[in-house]
C-alpha cells in the first residue's frame, strides 16, 4: 500500500503539490478572518454537485423544462433538497462573495500587491449573478419566465445593439426552447467553468501575493501562521456552517409535503401577463431602483450605473492607496450597500401593502397548487406539456374568463354575496346557474324582478316575469300558495334535470318520478310551451329554448350568440355575442374552447382530486 | 476563537518550527485534534451535498417497468387454425418520466394457436440481445411450419420458441408468456419484459 502511494506520489507530484499547498506559511496568524475563499470554494463543489444531478434531471425546453423541474421536485426521491441546496447555496456563494469584498475594502488588503486578488472576487461577483439570472429561468415557472423575460428584454434599451442582443440571449425574436437551451448552456457551461477559473485565478493570485508578504514578515521578525492545520481547521469548520445554514434555509419550509424546498410555481404562459413577477432579492434594490427613472431612460439604472460601479470596483484598490482614497472606498461601499437594502426593505414593504400585488400573488399560489392536482390526475403530464392542463382546467380558467368577458354587467355570487362581483350588476346571477335552487328563485314572483335574476334588465318588465307574477297573483287569489310553491318546485326540478349539472347527479337520478312530473307540468299545465321550446314540444323564435337548459351545449351556445333565435332573438338585451361565427373562428371573440371552460365553471364542472 | 490558531502555530514538531522550545508532546495532541477537526468537519460539509446527490441520482433504481399488464388481444377465430403465428401489438398507456402517453404501442407478442382451444404466446424480444424476431414462412420440408428468426445476429426458434441452433447465440429460448383464454373466445396475455442476456428468464421489475 505505503509502496503504491510512493509510487503515486513520485510519478504525479501529488504529494508534493498538496504539501506546498497545505504546509504553505501564512502571513500573520490563523484567522476566521480567511475563510471566505475556501468558503467559495467549497459552495462552488456543492453547486458542481448539486447541479451536475440537477443536471440529469433537466430537460431544457418550453415543454419539458417545467415538467422535468417538476418530476424532480416531487418525484425523485431527495429530488426537492437537491433544488433547494442548489438554489439557497448560490444565495449564500453571493452574501459570501459580498463580505469578502467588503472585508478587503474595509482592511485595505486590496491594495498592493493584492489588486487583482481583489479584481478576480469582483468578476466573481459578477459571473455569480450571471449564474442566479440563468439558473432562474430554468424552472420556466410563471415568475422565473416572467421577470427573467424583463430583464431580458432590458436589451432592448441598448440604442443600436439592444434589439440584436436580445435575440442573441433569448434565441430567437420571443422566448422559447432556444432560450432554455441557450440558459442552459451559459449556466453549467460558460458561467461556471469561468467561475472555477476565477477561483483558480484567484488561489494562484493570492498565493503570490501572500508568498511575498510572508518573505517581508520573516524579514522584519513578524508572526507566520501556518494553514495547515491551524487555518484549515478554522475554513472546514466554516464550511460547515455554510452547509447548516444552506440546510436550514433549505429545509425551511418542512422536510416533506408539496411545499417542501424552493417553491416552483405553475408552468410558464407567454400568452398571459403574469401581474406577480418579482425579480430575486439580489436583484431587487436595483429593481427598486430602477423604478425612479421613467421610459427609456431605465437605461441608467439598469445598464449605465451598474456599469460605472463595475468600473469603480476596478479603481478601488488604487485609491486604498491613500488615506482619502480608502475613506472615498469605505463611503461608496457604505452607501451602495445601505441603498441596496433600503432599497429592498421598501420594495419588499410596498408589495406587502399593495392589494393588486397581493392578489396576483394569491393566484399564481393557486395556480401552483392546481397545476400539481391537474398533473397527478390519471391524465399526467401530456406531451404538449403541463401548462396544457391549466389551460383547459375549467376550475382555474372559468374565473379569469368570467372576469374578462361577463363580470361586466354578471355576478358571481353565492348566498353571503361571495364571488365575482360586476363592475355595475345589470345582469343575472350566475352562480348555481339552472341549479334547482336558481330556477326555483327565478320562478318565484318575488324574486324574478330582484337583480339576482331580471332586475336590473329589459325582461324586469318582461313577459316572463309578468306571466310568473300572473301564477302567483292568481294562486294567492285562489289560496292556493302552497300548491304553486310545489309545483314550480317540481317544474324546477324538471328543469334543471336537463342541465345534468355533476352537483346534482344523485338527486336527479332519485327523482326520476318527480322530474316527469315537472315535465308535465312544463307542457301542460304551466303552458310553458306556448312560448318556448321544450323537447318536441313548442317551437323557437319566441322565447328561449328549455330543452337541455343549462347543459353544457346549451350554455356554449348561448353565450356564443344569445341573439341566436333558440334564445332570445331580436329581443336580446345587451348580451354581447361572443361567436357569431361559428365556421370563422378567428372573428370570434371567444374561441370554441373558451365557450367551454366558461360553461364548465359555470357547471362545476372540473376534475377534483380524490 | 483567536486563541486556538496563536497557541498551535507555529507547530513545533513540523519541519519549519521557529519557535523550538515549545513542549512538543502537547503541541502535537492539539495539531493532531485540529487536523482531526478538519478533517471531519470538511469532510461531513461535503457529504451532504454528495450524498443527496447520490440519493437522487439513484432514483432510477427505484422505478419499475411497465410488466404484467393482462391484455385482452384478440378472439380466437382471428388465429389462423394451421398454427401459424400472428404478430399482436401490446396497446397501453405508456409513461416516461413526467409525461403520459395514453394507448400507445409498448411491445409486441406473437400468439399461435395450438389447439382448438388453446393458444401460446411468445415474446418478439429476442432473449440474446434484445432486437426483435420475425416469423419467416416455411419453405423446404425441414421447417414446413415456419420459424422465428432474429436478424441481428442470425438466431432462429422454432415456433414453440426452441432454439433451433445447437450453437445459437441466444441464451435462452424465446420467452413464452401466460395466455388466459376467457369466454371461449378471449385470448388474454400477460404482458412481460424479461432481461435479455441471461440464460434464465427474469422478469424486469
Amino acid at each position: 500500500m505505503n509502496a503504491l502511494l510512493r509510487w503515486i506520489d513520485d510519478r504525479s507530484g501529488l504529494g508534493e503539490g498538496l504539501r506546498k499547498c497545505s504546509d504553505r506559511p501564512l502571513p500573520g496568524r490563523a484567522c476566521w478572518c480567511r475563510v471566505w475563499p475556501c468558503t467559495l470554494a467549497f459552495t462552488f463543489c456543492v453547486q458542481a454537485i448539486t447541479g451536475f444531478v440537477m443536471w440529469m434531471y433537466f430537460s431544457p425546453s418550453a415543454q419539458t423544462a417545467w415538467e422535468s423541474v417538476y418530476f424532480l421536485q416531487h418525484e425523485v426521491a431527495g429530488g426537492w433538497l437537491l433544488r433547494a441546496i442548489h438554489h439557497y447555496s448560490a444565495q449564500v456563494t453571493l452574501v459570501l462573495i459580498a463580505i469578502y469584498l467588503v472585508q478587503m475594502i474595509v482592511t485595505r488588503s486590496l491594495r498592493a500587491p493584492r489588486e487583482m486578488v481583489f479584481w478576480s472576487v469582483v468578476v466573481m461577483g459578477l459571473l455569480c449573478l450571471g449564474l442566479l439570472l440563468t439558473g432562474d429561468l430554468l424552472a420556466w415557472d410563471q415568475n422565473s419566465f416572467a421577470s427573467t423575460k424583463v430583464r431580458v428584454n432590458f436589451l432592448n434599451l441598448l440604442p443600436g445593439v439592444g434589439a440584436g442582443l436580445f435575440k442573441l440571449a433569448a434565441g430567437g425574436p420571443a422566448f422559447g426552447h432556444l432560450t432554455l437551451t441557450r440558459f442552459l448552456a451559459l449556466h453549467v457551461g460558460l458561467l461556471s467553468s469561468l467561475f472555477l477559473l476565477m477561483l483558480i485565478v484567484r488561489c494562484m493570485l493570492a498565493y503570490r501575493a501572500d508568498k511575498a508578504k510572508v518573505a517581508e514578515l520573516t524579514e522584519q521578525g513578524g508572526r507566520i501562521g501556518r494553514f495547515w492545520p491551524n487555518q484549515a481547521v478554522i475554513n472546514a469548520v466554516a464550511c460547515l456552517l455554510v452547509m447548516v445554514v444552506v440546510l436550514l434555509l433549505a429545509c425551511q419550509h418542512g422536510l416533506s409535503g408539496d411545499h417542501a424546498g424552493v417553491a416552483l410555481g405553475a408552468p410558464a404562459d407567454p400568452s398571459v401577463a403574469f401581474d406577480a413577477a418579482r425579480p430575486e432579492w439580489a436583484f431587487l434594490g436595483l429593481y427598486e431602483f430602477s423604478h425612479l427613472f421613467p421610459g427609456t431612460m431605465a437605461i441608467v439604472p439598469i445598464f449605465v450605473i451598474p456599469k460605472l460601479l463595475v468600473l469603480f470596483a476596478f479603481v478601488m484598490p488604487f485609491l486604498a492607496r491613500s488615506n482619502v482614497g480608502h475613506r472615498l472606498n469605505l463611503g461608496f461601499t457604505a452607501v451602495l450597500l445601505l441603498g441596496l437594502v433600503v432599497l429592498s426593505l421598501y420594495s419588499v414593504s410596498k408589495d406587502k401593502k399593495d392589494e393588486g400585488f397581493q392578489a396576483a400573488l394569491a393566484t399564481a399560489n393557486g395556480q401552483a397548487e392546481r397545476v400539481l392536482e391537474l398533473v397527478r390526475s390519471p391524465q399526467g403530464i401530456p406531451v404538449s406539456g403541463a401548462l396544457t392542463l391549466l389551460r383547459n382546467d375549467p376550475k382555474t380558467q372559468g374565473p379569469v374568463l368570467f372576469t374578462a368577458h361577463c363580470a361586466a354587467c354578471h355576478d358571481f355570487a353565492d348566498a353571503e354575496g361571495k364571488g365575482i362581483l360586476a363592475e355595475k350588476s345589470s345582469a343575472p346571477n350566475l352562480h348555481g346557474f339552472a341549479s334547482r335552487e336558481w330556477l326555483t328563485g327565478f320562478l318565484n314572483a318575488e324574486k324574478i324582478a330582484t337583480p339576482a335574476y331580471f332586475g336590473n334588465t329589459a325582461f324586469k318588465k318582461g313577459k316572463m316575469a309578468g306571466t310568473v307574477k300572473q301564477w302567483w297573483d292568481d294562486a294567492e287569489a285562489d289560496d292556493m300558495v302552497d300548491d304553486i310553491r310545489e309545483e314550480l318546485a317540481t317544474v324546477a326540478v324538471a328543469l334543471s334535470a336537463g342541465a345534468e349539472l355533476k352537483s346534482q347527479a344523485e338527486a336527479d337520478e332519485k327523482d326520476a318520478q318527480l322530474i316527469a312530473d315537472g315535465k308535465d307540468l312544463i307542457t301542460d299545465l304551466y303552458g310553458c310551451t306556448d312560448c318556448h321550446k321544450f323537447h318536441d314540444n313548442g317551437r323557437l323564435g319566441e322565447a328561449p329554448d328549455l330543452t337541455g337548459y343549462g347543459s353544457r351545449e346549451w350554455l356554449m351556445a348561448i353565450v356564443a350568440n344569445p341573439a341566436h333565435k333558440r334564445f332570445y332573438g331580436d329581443r336580446n338585451d345587451r348580451m354581447p355575442i361572443y361567436a357569431e361565427f361559428p365556421e370563422e373562428p378567428a372573428k370570434n371573440t371567444l374561441s370554441n374552447q373558451e365557450l367551454g371552460l366558461i360553461a364548465d365553471w359555470l357547471r362545476g364542472e372540473w376534475y377534483e382530486a380524490p | 476563537m483567536e486563541n486556538t490558531p496563536e497557541k498551535s502555530s507555529p507547530a513545533c514538531c513540523c519541519s519549519t518550527g521557529n519557535s523550538s522550545e515549545d513542549i512538543c508532546g502537547q503541541e502535537d495532541r492539539r495539531g493532531f485534534l485540529a487536523k482531526a477537526v478538519a478533517v471531519v468537519a470538511g469532510t461531513v460539509a461535503l457529504a451532504v451535498p454528495a450524498v443527496v446527490g447520490i440519493v437522487a441520482a439513484l432514483n432510477p433504481l427505484r422505478q419499475k417497468s411497465q410488466s404484467g399488464l393482462l391484455l385482452r388481444l384478440t378472439s380466437l377465430d382471428a388465429l389462423p387454425e394451421d398454427g401459424t403465428p400472428r404478430k399482436f401489438p401490446i396497446i397501453a398507456d405508456r409513461t416516461d418520466a413526467w409525461n403520459r402517453f395514453p394507448n400507445e404501442p409498448i411491445g409486441a407478442v406473437y400468439l399461435r394457436r395450438t389447439g382448438a382451444k388453446s393458444v401460446e404466446a411468445v415474446q418478439t424480444v429476442c432473449p440474446h440481445a434484445g432486437c426483435s424476431v420475425q416469423f419467416t414462412a416455411g419453405s423446404g420440408e425441414e421447417d414446413a411450419g415456419g420459424k422465428f428468426f432474429c436478424p441481428c445476429h442470425a438466431a432462429s426458434f422454432d415456433l414453440a420458441g426452441k432454439r433451433l441452433d445447437a450453437t445459437s447465440p441466444s441464451p435462452r429460448d424465446l420467452d413464452t408468456l401466460e395466455v388466459e383464454i376467457r369466454n371461449e373466445t378471449d385470448v388474454w396475455v400477460k404482458f412481460e419484459d424479461f432481461q435479455t442476456g441471461t440464460a434464465k428468464k427474469v422478469a424486469k421489475a
